[in-house]
């Protein structure tokens, strides 16, 4: 298993063939819904229906069927866990990584399927749930070999007489709290982090996503790892809560709003009494985005980069473009063609090729999404605007807009939207562009197009986020090629995908073994 | 006399025509374009300062980028040293930033004919007096909005009619003006999708397409009207399936069955090309048009690229990574080409002057005219060539085009990569490789 690294392939949409595929996979998963996802509990399944989840675009078609798990069911996955997880705490790291690749092989053999499903169940065009698939699948085979890595000897110093050695051990129980904007490869990615050290995980989805979060479990379950070690229990903020506070959980990984992450920091911060450890948190929380771009910088490509990295999937991901900071010298050509490139997106159902903007995830971010809009209007201007779908089937559809002429304290310049909006204002120079940067709590993603490599170093060095894209778009990390994840309010922890990530869900110990016997070397 | 034997006679002729010695200018030039060449970060430095050069605002603001682009780089040649020793000092830097900046400029000038058509015109006129027809290409790619498309078809439309009224008082050139099927216009515009339309969708071609039609409709309307040839230019994989399908789409209406006479490109570095030109034939076999399509056969602009896109996916290259294989595969496209005759028109493009010779041959070998087939070179490329085909009696045409430089960057990096590349045609000529050499089979 010492094959290196490589990233999967990505379907090439180019080709019709492909297309074809994809398409008639869709049509073949959209039959056979709803799915029935059950809590998952040391191998025992329990049904249930209290928890829908359904197509945004389309929210009477019902992708799932969930129960609602309870504090019961938290009670009952720690215990079952810590009665069993040692079985696969005690594997090798070779059979370990042996079944997490096993479960990539699984899901490699659903890919089109898969991406059907993450496209119904979360809206996500096909482009983007096609990289949801492979990205699972990366960071499968990316911990898998880095947990193999972690368990050869460091680099440790051995005199004479002395033998040490350092092992990564695996904390224990890790609660994986899991978003729907990458409803495969986030919950993928945070549990096989945990798992591939040897820790039990207790994943619980988000509410909009429990079919995407069952087909992963199902892989790492079929793939072999023990049902013990694996507990799905989907549900909404109750079970999360509870998974935080317990005491049996000893470290928790979590993606999704900066408000939630704060707030899980805090209690995972309350040692209960009796509790044996200190709770690790790993969150990835939001950004608001920013992208420079400088007099020299090329807008035939800067324009179509920063309308992708702002509106793909409808602006919902973490690392989606919110805020351009462009130079006084091209903010007018640039602030007139960003327009013009917004007004040629089309919003439709993700399932529809072609599609730029697709539905949001549900009401609640249509309603959050639009008041910001209708505040934006208020307080500033509105510089390009598309009529969202006009589709009978009541989908969460919300129109891509552009603002312009916003005061300094405008929410909609300071807070994540997470939707299709952009904001687009002059900076007398980069300095000042970079002061801004520096005045948000945010450090996630950022952007700069220049074509002067003293400026690019010189954002380099002032930037505080944690993944900055030079003249390219803001989004779509790969594993092992742009390890991700933020600085400041955006983020706690290694970055995902990346050499660090599984440090988080281990401790280490260190033997130093003397090895004479008066005076012999042993 | 072989078939072999043939094309080597010809290439023989073709090179003997060729200027023996080149001008002190293309002297220069060509010595310049070699030290890039051997100087792999010289080249990256020179790229990135011409690539930037027309959003530089000031000489202060030029020079700043040269320096810190050649620091970068830190070039190894002699004169990538020089260069960097020039430009460093701040009192010898506006000099340096200048000189770079000049260079660009005349660079720009050899690749571009003119800011407008208007201005282009005597130029035009000279070479048509020359013997040389010319299709002119308005820079500027990637339209962004529907103001900016609309833009690109004003300008074109502008073009067409500057260009019709501009050449009709030319003189009579008859190899330049018709071939066995028919009549050729002497407007000839090649227009570019991507500025077209700003709705291109790698995974929807239908999208760009529809937005396209109506605004290519417009064009061949006008080129119907005012007598004038419309060809539209292939651009990178990405884009292929919506210029084929809307060039298809719209040749098939009705109301162009009658002309005007039109064209599409074929790049013979794609794998997929004899299957695509398959498809085009047996599109041309269904659809009855008056004037026939043009089909021009190149090696194709986006080699490296389409490698990099690829490489980055981890996919299998779509073009050959083989110059070889490319070559050998031009040729097929070649004689299938020639095979179809008369069911469509054939130009090639291309400076190689084994591709050349081999289609010539073909078009003898096939018993055709030689006006029957087209030759078409770029110009800053082909410019002597150009002139050899004509003195041959060959019909030759030049991709001109118009602009201005922020328009043409795009273009001029393209032609920089392709004319330094080390192992295209025209490096090995500027090289002085035998000419047994450049004629040898592929
Ligand atoms: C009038 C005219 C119009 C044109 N229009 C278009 C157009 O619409 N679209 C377009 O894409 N191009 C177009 N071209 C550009 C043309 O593709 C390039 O100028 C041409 O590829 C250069 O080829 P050559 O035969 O002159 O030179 P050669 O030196 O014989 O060939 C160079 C070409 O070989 C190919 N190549 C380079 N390295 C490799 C390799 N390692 N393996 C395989 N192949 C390799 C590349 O295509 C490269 O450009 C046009 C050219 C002309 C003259």
């Amino acid at each position: 298993m010492s094959d290196d690294f490589v990233n999967e392939q990505h379907l090439e949409l180019r080709r019709a063939d492909v297309r074809d595929a994809l398409l008639a996979a869709g049509e073949a998963l959209r039959e056979a819904l709803p799915q029935r996802v059950p809590i998952l509990v040391g191998g025992d399944a329990r049904h249930g229906q209290e928890l829908v989840s359904v197509d945004p675009g389309l929210p009477a078609r019902i992708v799932a069927l969930a129960p609602s798990a309870t504090e019961a069911d938290v009670d009952a996955a720690v215990a079952a866990a810590a009665a069993g997880r040692s079985e696969w705490a005690e594997r090798t790291p070779v059979e370990r990584a042996r079944v997490l690749r096993g479960a990539a092989a699984l899901l490699r053999e659903r890919r089109l399927e898969l991406a059907a499903l993450a496209s119904y169940e979360c809206a996500k065009p096909w482009a983007e749930a096609d990289a949801d698939v492979c990205e699972a699948i990366d960071f499968l085979e990316y911990y898998a070999r880095r947990a193999l890595e972690l368990d050869r000897d460091g680099m440790l110093g051995q005199p004479p007489g002395e033998r040490n050695t350092m092992r990564y051990l695996p904390r224990g129980m890790v609660a994986v709290i899991a978003p729907w904007n990458f409803p495969l490869a986030i919950p993928t990615g945070m549990v096989a982090g945990a798992l591939a050290p040897g820790n039990a995980v207790i994943l619980k989805p988000a509410p909009q996503a429990p079919a995407c979060a069952h087909a992963v479990v199902s892989a790492l379950l079929q793939a072999g790892v023990p049902a013990a070690a694996l507990a799905l229990l989907p549900g909404g903020d109750q079970p999360g809560a509870a998974l935080v506070r317990h005491p049996g959980v000893e470290a928790i990984a979590f993606t999704g709003s900066a408000k939630a992450g704060s707030e899980i920091v805090r209690a995972a911060a309350e040692t209960p009494t009796g509790a044996s450890h200190v709770k690790r948190v790993v969150a990835e929380m939001g950004g608001k985005n920013c992208v420079i771009v400088d007099s020299d910088a090329d807008l035939d490509e800067a324009v179509p980069a920063i309308v992708r990295s702002a509106f793909v999937y409808a602006g919902q991901k973490c690392s989606a473009a919110a805020r351009v900071l462009a130079h006084e010298q091209v903010f007018d050509a640039l602030a007139s063609r960003l327009a013009g490139a917004v007004g040629t997106l089309r919003v439709g159902q993700a399932q529809e090729l072609g599609v730029d903007v697709p539905p949001l995830i549900d009401a609640e971010a249509q309603q959050r999404v639009a008041s910001y809009i209708e505040r934006g209007a208020r307080e500033g201007a509105v510089r390009a605007q598309v009529a969202s779908h006009p589709g009978a089937g009541g989908g969460f559809f919300a129109p891509p807009t552009l603002l312009g002429e916003l005061p300094a304290a405008s929410p909609l310049l300071n807070e994540e939207i997470f939707g299709p909006v952009l904001t687009v204002e002059p900076v007398a120079d980069i300095a000042a562009a970079c002061d801004i940067v520096d005045g948000l709590p945010f450090g996630l993603t950022g952007g700069l197009f220049s074509r002067n490599p003293a400026t690019v170093r010189h954002v380099v060095g002032r930037s505080p986020v944690g993944n900055l894209y030079v003249n390219r778009e803001i989004t779509g990390a790969m594993v092992g090629r742009q390890p991700f994840g933020g600085n400041r309010m955006s983020g706690t922890g290694a970055k995902a995908g990346g050499p660090d990530y599984l440090l988080e869900f281990c401790r280490a110990r260190v033997v130093c073994e003397n090895t004479t016997r008066h005076g012999l070397v042993v | 006399m072989s078939a072999e034997d043939q094309i080597l006679a010809i290439g023989r002729q073709l090179a003997g025509n060729l200027p023996r010695s080149a001008s002190p200018g293309e002297r220069v030039d060509a010595r310049l374009l070699q030290i890039v060449a051997g100087d792999p970060a010289l080249r990256a430095a020179l790229f990135r300062f011409t690539d930037v050069r027309p959003a530089c605002t000031s000489v202060a603001d030029l020079g700043q980028h040269l320096v810190t682009l050649l620091e970068d780089a830190s070039p190894a040649s002699r004169m990538g040293r020089a260069m960097l020793a020039l430009a460093r000092p701040r009192a010898t830097r506006p000099l340096a930033a200048l000189g770079a900046g000049g260079g660009v400029q005349r660079l720009a000038h050899r690749f571009i004919i003119g800011r407008s058509v208007d201005r282009a015109l005597p130029a035009l006129a000279r070479s048509w007096d020359a013997g040389v027809a010319a299709s002119v290409d308005l820079l500027g790619e990637a339209s962004v909005s529907d103001e900016e498309a609309e833009a690109y078809v004003g300008r074109c439309a502008e073009a067409l009619h500057a260009l019709a009224s501009g050449s009709a008082s030319w003189p009579a050139r008859p190899v330049l003006e018709a071939d066995s099927l028919g009549p050729l216009p002497r407007a000839n515009l090649s227009v570019k999708v991507t500025a077209l339309t700003p709705e291109i969708r790698v995974e929807e071609p239908r999208r760009g397409i529809e937005d396209a039609l109506e605004r290519l409709r417009h064009l061949l309307r006008l080129g119907h009207r005012l007598g004038a040839h419309v060809h539209v230019d292939m651009e990178t994989l990405d884009s292929r399936e919506t210029v084929l399908g809307l060039v298809l789409e719209v040749l098939s209406e009705p109301e162009f069955r009658d002309g005007p006479s039109a064209g599409l490109v074929l790049q013979a570095y794609l794998r997929d090309s004899p299957a695509e030109l398959d498809q085009i034939l047996s599109w041309v076999d269904e659809h009855e048009r008056r004037v026939p399509l043009t089909i021009r056969l190149v090696k194709g602009a986006y080699w490296d690229h389409e490698v990099i896109e690829a490489r980055q996916h981890g996919w299998e290259p779509p073009v050959f990574t083989d110059r070889g294989e490319c070559d050998r595969n031009f040729e097929g496209l070649t004689r299938t080409l020639v095979q179809a005759h008369p069911r469509v028109r054939l130009a090639l493009g291309s400076h190689n002057l084994r591709s050349i010779a081999h289609g010539i041959a073909c078009v003898r070998a096939r018993g055709l005219q030689e006006r029957d087939l087209e030759l078409q070179v770029l110009r800053g490329l082909g410019d002597d060539l150009a002139h050899a085909l004509a003195r041959m009696g060959l019909r030759v045409r030049v991709y001109s085009p118009v602009g201005d430089l922020l328009e043409g960057m795009a273009y001029l990096v393209r032609r920089m990569l392709e004319n330094t590349a080390n192992d295209s045609f025209l490096a090995a000529r500027s090289r002085g490789a035998p000419l047994e050499e450049l004629l040898a089979a592929p």
